[in-house]
């Protein structure tokens, strides 16, 4: 144990883990020797910390150190049930360690207790006023909080002050969020001036442009992107989007084509061409459907791919029981097993199954895809029509409402995205 | 940390886009596939339909709205028409609106009522009728509102409804204001309308649908915002970003004058929506009428009569308000029929262009579910879409679906030539499985001539025993297209007198049996696209010689007359049986 404690205080972590595990296999117990070795782990990041941290807490249930260093591991690899769970015990002591702070803030986001989560980044910005990254956050969560103006006046100071590009970035986002299209476009434009090179700025700008229906407009900015960053694949497929947007397939196909050559570890290219080949072949679904196959031939795995194949035979309007409607209902189960946060997947799985007279499945799916969003206009209605048919009508006027709601949601939306157009200068 | 502002990615943002891409405009359309066309089935189809409006002199343009482009919503969404026996003399007479124009009434906009001479041609005998009026006409209903004998004419007007009373003189007068139709206030407009014996009293109540809340002051221009643009043409606004219109409910007081019951009824309670055309009819069986609006770019409704004087609005649980992702859709016409021959009424229901049409079928209960693409109509999504019947053309025994088309910007095809303001009409025939497929040139001339349409209305004015159909063309005379059907079919008509119903017989529903066939029909006073068919339910019965028909009239009354003779119309009194017909030669 000495040993162990000796070569940690020389730096040499190797040889002081292995004498802290050499003192554990003559007294398991002992608690010095657990926490040094623990402490070794945590640093070099090693799933091999959180049993030892474990055991440390068996012997002494209340070890803040213990605690705070598993929530944080729990925290990053995306555990945030337990994450939380240590958080909880560890007491005033959290808001002296920073990436703890952060760390129990992002769980708060990620288990959509929004509030909690501005609360613990109020707290970590006043506790560093002077930290632009804390501002950030704050703004940053206060964003994802649905609440743009809280966001606007937390990030205001960084932005009067000569911001740095992250702060830029996420100040285009804010001002847009603020229904401000014009400063979003403007400070964006001046990112990019500022770091030409960051790729991510011109995908951001696509994005708005595609917001705005301004698609030409985007494709512009993103070429000058790739002027810059001919390698881009990303920038490649932002493109490719906006082409499809445009009916310009070809180009769009070569952009995704390119996007895949130069970075095939990029996600969505099979993807992106699976919709392409949708898009293009809408008025001819066999072709698309053999385009598809094409692709899942190559990528058996690609949930995608799957729900694409089952969007297009259910397009096809088979027959319940027929040999492309089994297909079909198949292909969308397949998406989901794969990928069961696919929710486009559950909106036609539900619809074979209405199809089919399977309501009870239908609304079994439909739920699936209103627990990811509530909102799902498919998935409500088709909820709606599924409880009728298995006559349970006492669940029907609160959807009602809610469908009603969302539809008025999507139209409202629809005015603010539509209010303000990029157009590309002569 | 920095949260990127929003990660591009690919799923939701084509998704996103998709939808997008469908709602950039004024009006809802869901840029849907078409289904790929079926193989040919090669079986013949033995109507043809000839356009013989000029020689039988309907040669008046009905006027509405600019030619080569249109300012404002008020000019693009025409007007109805009508086939009505005004005089009694057993022959369709025709009844067509018209608008006007921005600057004025031009000379020569008015509705018109056409008599039918009975040797193919027509007599306008609008001015000597007491009919001659110019305004924003939108949609027509006919019935005999005051159980006299002669059927009335209710018009929907971007303005002052109005009532004409047929005095049983050839004349009408206009007693919108006596019978307490009168609005005052704001112009509103009054889009569908339909007479039904809600409360079964056997008196016409009258429910008129509202398109949006509209003034020339304050509506926006075209290129204004988002919903004054099509595919970038610069285009008439709306209905969207303009404020809905508020259905009305005139109950009858039976002695010729009407009381709003909107609230009393339910009616108000359902909002948002831009109403059109309206069909009454007893979908779920009950013996009660229950009400249908097609809505525009808003879910459609339908009202279920609650046998108590209310109604509760019941469209998306029933399954036809929406489409069958959930999404709103363009509704402007609808047809009513039994295309199945389950004995039930279904719905068909006309859209925007890059959308697909609605075909509900109904369980009796008043469930729908829809079928567009089972029943092949999926193949058709390039024409904005308007006046439409689900009616046997061919008198094979099955109903077929007709509808006009039409688009509703005249200055985007200059721009972008794919999408003309002209288009075709479209037939789809009844294959007897379930399914339709689309004639566009085997049906004649009639049906694949290019026009900008919007209502129809389908009758018999020859008196042949086949359906022919009336079109509004705008800002050109109508089409008559006359059905010159091989003979080798047989049909039946059946015209209804009520007695303790209302005297037009309006709500009632009929089933008619031939071979082992069953047909449902119900007499309304409104469908297809602001218009009014002619009273007399037409049955094609193929080969049977004879059918049988079960009545249910709005009192409640069933009746049922068995082996009836095939090729003659029948009309039956309300308990007193078949009767003599009026005028009916052939």
């Amino acid at each position: 144990m000495l040993q162990g404690l000796a070569y940690s205080g020389k730096g040499d972590s190797t040889t002081a883990l292995d004498s802290y595990h050499h003192a554990l296999k003559i007294s398991p117990d002992y608690l010095p020797a657990l926490e040094g070795a623990a402490q070794i782990e945590y640093e070099a990041g090693s799933p091999d910390a959180a049993p030892l941290l474990e055991h440390v807490l068996k012997i002494r249930p209340n070890d803040v150190t213990s605690h705070l260093m598993l929530a944080i591991l729990a925290e990053k690899s995306g555990d945030c049930e337990t994450a939380v769970n240590h958080f909880s015990q560890i007491g005033p002591i959290l808001d002296s360690h920073p990436e703890a702070l952060q760390s129990y803030g992002v769980c708060m986001l990620k288990m959509k207790r929004n509030d909690d989560a501005i609360r613990v980044f109020q707290k970590l910005m006043s506790s560093h006023p002077d930290d632009a990254r804390c501002r950030r956050a704050l703004a940053a969560v206060q964003l994802a909080s649905e609440k743009p103006q809280d966001a606007l006046a937390t990030l205001r100071p960084l932005l009067d002050s000569n911001p740095d590009v992250d702060t830029m970035r996420l100040g285009s986002a804010v001002y847009e969020a603020n229904k401000d299209t014009p400063d979003a476009v403007r400070i964006l434009r001046d990112a990019i001036v500022k770091d030409p090179m960051q790729t991510g700025l011109y995908v951001d700008f696509a994005q708005l442009a595609m917001d705005h229906q301004s698609f030409q407009a985007g494709v512009e900015m993103v070429n000058a992107g790739l002027n810059r960053q001919p390698g881009a694949a990303e920038l490649y497929m932002a493109r490719g989007v906006l082409y499809v947007q445009l009916a310009e397939y070809e180009k769009a196909e070569s952009d995704f084509k390119r996007a895949e050559q130069l970075n095939p570890s990029q996600g969505m290219t099979e993807e992106a061409q699976g919709m392409l080949a949708e898009e293009q072949n809408q008025s001819d679904p066999d072709q698309a459907l053999s385009s598809v196959r094409a692709k899942l031939a190559d990528k058996p795995g690609d949930a995608f791919l799957w729900y694409l194949q089952a969007a297009i035979l259910s397009k096809k309007s088979a027959e319940p029981g027929s040999p492309e409607f089994q297909q079909g209902l198949e292909s969308a189960k397949r998406a989901i097993s794969l990928q069961p946060s696919l929710t486009a997947a559950h909106n036609v799985l539900a619809k074979y199954y209405l199809d089919a007279g399977e309501n009870a499945l239908a609304a079994r799916e439909c739920r699936l895809v209103l627990d990811q969003n509530p909102s799902d206009q498919s998935a409500l209605y088709h909820l709606i029509l599924a409880l009728r048919k298995t006559g349970d009508q006492k669940e029907i006027p609160e959807l009602l409402k809610r469908l009603a709601k969302a539809r008025q949601d999507a139209t409202r939306e629809e005015g603010e995205r539509n209010r303000y157009k990029l157009v590309v200068a002569p | 940390m920095t949260l990127s502002r929003r990660s591009f990615a690919l799923l939701s943002l084509c998704t996103f886009a998709q939808r997008l891409l469908g709602q950039q405009q004024g009006i809802a359309t869901r840029d849907v596939a078409a289904q790929p066309k079926p193989a040919p089935s090669n079986r013949p189809f033995n109507a043809r339909f000839t356009d013989v409006a000029k020689e039988a002199g309907l040669r008046a343009p009905v006027i509405y709205g600019g030619v080569d482009s249109k300012k404002y919503i008020v000019e693009a969404n025409g007007c109805g028409c009508a086939f009505i026996d005004y005089d009694n003399d057993g022959w369709m007479d025709i009844f067509l609106l018209s608008g006007t124009r921005l600057e004025g009434d031009p000379p020569g906009a008015t509705n018109r009522l056409y008599k039918n001479n009975r040797d193919g041609t027509f007599t306008d005998v609008t001015e000597k009728a007491g009919l001659k009026h110019a305004g924003w006409a939108n949609g027509v209903c006919v019935g005999d509102y005051n159980n006299d004998g002669f059927d009335d004419i209710f018009c929907t007007y971007f303005g002052q409804n109005r009532l004409y009373r047929n005095n049983g003189n050839g004349t009408f007068t206009d007693v919108t204001k006596e019978a307490g139709l009168w609005q005052s206030g704001p112009a509103r407009w009054g889009a569908g309308c339909a007479f039904v014996d809600y409360n079964l009293d056997g008196h016409l109540d009258l429910f008129v649908s509202n398109y949006i809340r509209f003034s020339f002051e304050h509506a926006p221009v075209p290129g204004e915002n988002s919903t004054c643009n099509w595919k970038g043409v610069p285009v008439n606004c709306g209905p969207r970003g303009l404020p809905t219109g508020r259905h009305t409910l005139f109950r009858n007081n039976g002695n010729g004058t009407f009381t709003e019951v909107t609230k009393q009824a339910g009616i108000d309670a359902a909002t948002e929506s831009y109403g059109m055309t309206v069909v009454t009819a007893d979908f779920d069986e009950d013996g009660w009428p229950d009400i249908f609006v097609a809505c525009d770019s808003t879910p459609s409704l339908l009202f279920m009569n609650n046998h108590d004087g209310t109604f509760r609005e019941e469209g998306v649980t029933r399954g036809v308000a929406l489409s069958d992702d959930g999404m709103e859709q363009a509704g402007m016409g609808v047809g009513i029929g039994d295309y199945n021959l389950d004995g039930h009424l279904d719905l068909f229901k006309t859209h925007f262009t890059g959308d697909t049409s609605g075909f509900y079928r109904n369980d009796g209960k008043g469930n729908f579910d829809e079928v567009t693409r089972a029943a092949k109509i999926g193949v058709e999504t390039r024409f904005t879409s308007w006046g439409a019947g689900i009616v046997d053309l061919d008198n094979d025994g099955y109903p077929d679906v007709f509808f006009v088309t039409g688009s509703v910007y005249p200055e985007v095809e200059k721009r972008l030539p794919q999408y003309p303001y002209k288009t075709p009409r479209v037939l789809f025939r009844n294959l007897g499985d379930g399914t339709f497929e689309e004639l566009q040139f085997q049906a004649g001339d009639g049906v694949s001539a290019a026009h900008s349409s919007r209502g129809c209305a389908f009758g018999d004015f020859d008196n042949d025993g086949d359906i022919d159909i009336l079109i509004v063309n705008m800002n050109e005379p109508p089409s008559l297209l006359r059905n010159d059907l091989q003979a080798g079919q047989n049909w039946l008509k059946v015209k209804l007198e009520g007695v303790k119903s209302n005297r037009s017989a309006i709500g009632a529903r009929v089933i008619a049996r031939y071979g082992n066939k069953v047909q449902a029909q119900a007499l309304i006073s409104q469908s297809s696209y602001y218009s009014c068919n002619d009273p007399r339910l037409h049955f094609g019965l193929g080969p049977s010689a004879e059918a049988s028909l079960d009545i249910h009239w709005p009192s409640g009354l069933r009746e049922q007359y068995e082996r009836v003779s095939a090729n003659q119309l029948v009309t039956i009194r309300e308990g007193k049986g078949i009767v003599p017909n009026k005028g009916w030669k052939r």
